[in-house]
């Protein structure tokens, strides 16, 4: 079975959600909609206080290369627009909706699927652009931006994402159990922006084998290969799945593209599909509500915008033993101060979870166990990063390859000092950018 | 009585260190820098602790530029006026006097005050802490509390107290070390004079907002502007804020500010002033 080369972990699977099919959530009556949903420049705010606006209406307009457009995910009156708290740990600029219950369509969109093969490659990007489709594995980038290479990089191998490494997680997978012909034609549209030397593949962890046989068999006319991967994490991060499908290995500084690959999530694929065929914006998104501290764990169409304590009551409602609220995964999710943050694009899974008995943080000191060097998967020596860190040597620690650490916290998981590895190189990264800012201003 | 066992351990080492002491001789003669005395009689005038506050990296540049130049707007604010007396008397030129600076926190939301978002179990220090949101307070605006700031203090002037970083009036030499350390940008530096007012908050949301957040936040009422006959408070992006050259330190503006002496604090000694108004 194909796997990455260096480290990973592999942490209890815990996903309790996975044959448990999505439920579309009803529109809530007030949806907080994030203008900074993606990587890049915030969007700049369309609409004023008061405008009426109808489901699929840009509301926020790409500010820049690396931006992406921002629509309203339901029909009704923009209350306000304000900063407000996002799921990704800042505070952003959020237009409030008041929902006027009829989520009424803007025309032309959101119509019957059409045959997309008739289409130039620049209509489908343009497409892709105007629809707001942004990574919807975590990070967030533009994908137009990502579908649009420099002309001297050569694309042969595209690869679709289903490994869904994290713990709790079901979105994805439960993605590819129901709309797998969805899933094929994104991935197919994607292909045709490339010729006929890329080759496609979707990965999938071992784990998944109902979506690995449903998507095989779909798949094996059209000459997509599906990959059995091994259950392990971060199976599912981008330079990881390059590696354990291809066996290249992308160096500190590269992008894919530099070793000709491109590499997409299951959700961007169907929302892909739709902004092409159906000619719909990406306004909702499958989301996993789990954790042991939710009523009723559940994978959710959720539009847009939605609250989290919309989501928590639809689920049942979060037991009062609850004491963390993690957006994401349990490994590389941020926890909330507040359930008043909204789902916004990148939003795999909400997770409830109560922590007590786990040793809160106290670091000890390091006891050289070379435990997180063995699990790095790009091969760092948390340990040392760490160290530098705390001592300031920001000049360092970038020679260390600071830059090329991707935070997927399998470093944190086996330190039995508990040290906060991660944490530390989150704040050297801070600082060196702080200090980038300054030098330049 | 000495062995004999001494004689040429004594003689070969003497003559070794002889050798070595003629060569240091010759080099120190042969590549002998000529250095101004001045130089050195002003690098030991000066407080040596190479803050920057000066412009200049350590306090031997300081001194090797002053002696060159002969600049008299040149000022070492860590010395003060005592120093630039000094210097005056040794350089034989009158050197301005430089504005005493210090460091103020433009921040009152202490653990009592402020109000907390969630628990913070993360590493103690506020540049990690932001990695969360704001931190542990729920004003975005805030002095964190966890102190990164302490570190950057070469003279001791820094102290966290209930949750706040305070600033000893007296250590703090101004040298503006600590201003980019902080991740919210709540220290400030400003003229150390008693005549001089400033608002103690940072906080740019609107009034509902930061009452919620905080007892001690500027709510933007607009009641010191109304109140200040030297139109020296202004409003911007809900947040009052002196204008220092205007300020006459009369005082009105703290006896309405409905978040009481929180918000609106005096600098140094206020009956100064006001005898020397008065006079």
């Amino acid at each position: 079975m194909k796997t990455f080369k260096t480290g990973g972990i592999h942490p209890p699977e815990s996903k309790f959600t996975e044959n448990i099919p999505i439920e579309v959530m009803p529109v809530p009556a007030e949806l907080a909609i994030s203008l900074n949903q993606h990587l890049g420049k915030p969007a700049k705010p369309l609409v004023k206080v008061g405008s009426e606006v109808k489901k699929g209406q840009l509301i926020g307009d790409a500010d820049g290369f690396i931006s992406a457009k921002v629509h309203a995910s339901t029909s009704g009156k923009v209350k306000a627009v304000k900063p407000h708290p996002h799921p990704g740990g800042q505070y952003a600029v959020t237009v409030f909706i008041t929902a006027d219950g009829q989520d009424e369509w803007e025309e032309g969109l959101n119509t019957e699927p059409v045959d997309w093969h008739g289409f130039s490659k620049e209509e489908i990007v343009g497409k892709i652009k105007d629809a707001g489709i942004v990574g919807m594995g975590g990070a967030g980038f533009p994908t137009n931006v990502k579908l649009s290479p420099p002309p001297d990089k050569q694309i042969d191998t595209i690869i679709l994402n289903g490994a869904e490494c994290e713990p709790f997680l079901t979105a994805d997978h439960r993605l590819m159990l129901e709309s797998p012909q969805e899933v094929i034609e994104g991935l197919e549209i994607i292909a045709s922006l490339f010729g006929a030397q890329a080759k496609a593949y979707i990965g999938i962890e071992s784990n998944k084998k109902d979506a690995i046989e449903t998507l095989s068999r779909l798949a094996s006319s059209k000459g997509i290969e599906v990959v059995s991967l091994k259950t392990k994490y971060p199976q599912g991060a981008e330079k990881q799945l390059i590696n354990a499908i291809t066996g290249r290995t992308i160096e500190q500084g590269e992008l894919p593209f530099d070793k000709g690959c491109l590499v997409q999530n299951i959700g961007t694929a169907v929302a892909i599909y739709e902004a092409v065929c159906k000619n719909k914006p990406l306004v909702d998104r499958i989301v996993t509500v789990s954790g042991l501290e939710i009523g009723k764990p559940k994978n959710i169409r959720a539009v847009i915008g939605t609250s989290f304590r919309d989501v928590s009551r639809f689920c049942g409602d979060l037991k009062d033993s609850t004491n963390q609220i993690i957006s994401g995964g349990p490994m590389m999710g941020k926890a909330l101060f507040t359930l008043d943050v909204p789902v916004v694009k990148t939003t795999s899974g909400i997770l409830f979870i109560n922590n007590t008995g786990i040793e809160k943080a106290r670091e000890r000191t390091c006891i050289r166990c070379s435990k997180c060097v063995d699990v790095c998967p790009q091969g760092l020596a948390p340990w040392l990063l760490a160290n530098v860190a705390q001592f300031r040597e920001f000049d360092e620690i970038q020679l260390l390859g600071l830059a090329n650490c991707t935070e997927c916290g399998s470093c944190t998981y086996v330190c039995p000092s508990k040290r906060e590895l991660v944490h530390w190189i989150k704040y050297a990264k801070a600082l060196v950018n702080n200090r980038q800012k300054r030098k330049s201003a | 009585m000495i062995s004999e066992a001494f004689i040429p351990a004594v003689a070969s080492l003497g003559s070794v260190a002889l050798a070595l002491g003629l060569i240091i001789f010759y080099v120190s003669k042969k590549f002998h820098v000529e250095e101004d005395p001045t130089v050195v009689i002003i690098n030991d005038i000066l407080p040596g602790v190479n803050c920057g506050a000066c412009g200049y990296p350590s306090c031997g540049q300081f001194a090797e530029v002053l002696v060159e130049t002969k600049d008299s707007s040149m000022s070492c604010p860590v010395g003060g006026a005592d120093l630039a007396a000094q210097l005056s008397a040794t350089l034989g030129i009158t050197m301005a006097e430089p504005q005493p600076i210090t460091a103020v926190v433009l921040c009152q939301g202490d653990n009592d005050t402020a109000r907390e978002t969630a628990e913070y179990y993360g590493i103690q220090d506020c540049w990690a802490a932001t990695q969360t949101y704001a931190g542990p307070k729920q004003c975005r605006y805030s002095c964190i509390g966890l102190g990164s700031c302490i570190a950057f203090c070469d003279f001791g002037a820094m102290h966290l107290e209930n949750g706040l970083i305070v600033i000893d009036k007296d250590l703090c030499t101004g040298c503006g070390a600590c201003i980019p350390s902080c991740p919210t940008g709540v220290l400030v530096m400003q003229e150390k004079k008693a005549e001089r007012y400033y608002i103690a908050c940072n906080s740019h949301d609107k009034g509902a907002a930061t009452k919620k957040a905080c007892d001690a936040g500027c709510i933007a009422c607009q009641k010191c502007v109304k109140v200040c006959d030297d139109d020296a408070i202004v409003i911007e992006n809900f947040l009052a804020r002196i204008i220092q050259e205007k300020c006459t330190a009369c005082g009105k503006c703290i006896e309405v500010c409905p978040t009481k002496v929180n918000c609106i604090r005096l600098e140094h000694d206020l009956k100064e002033v006001k005898q020397k108004k008065a006079s």
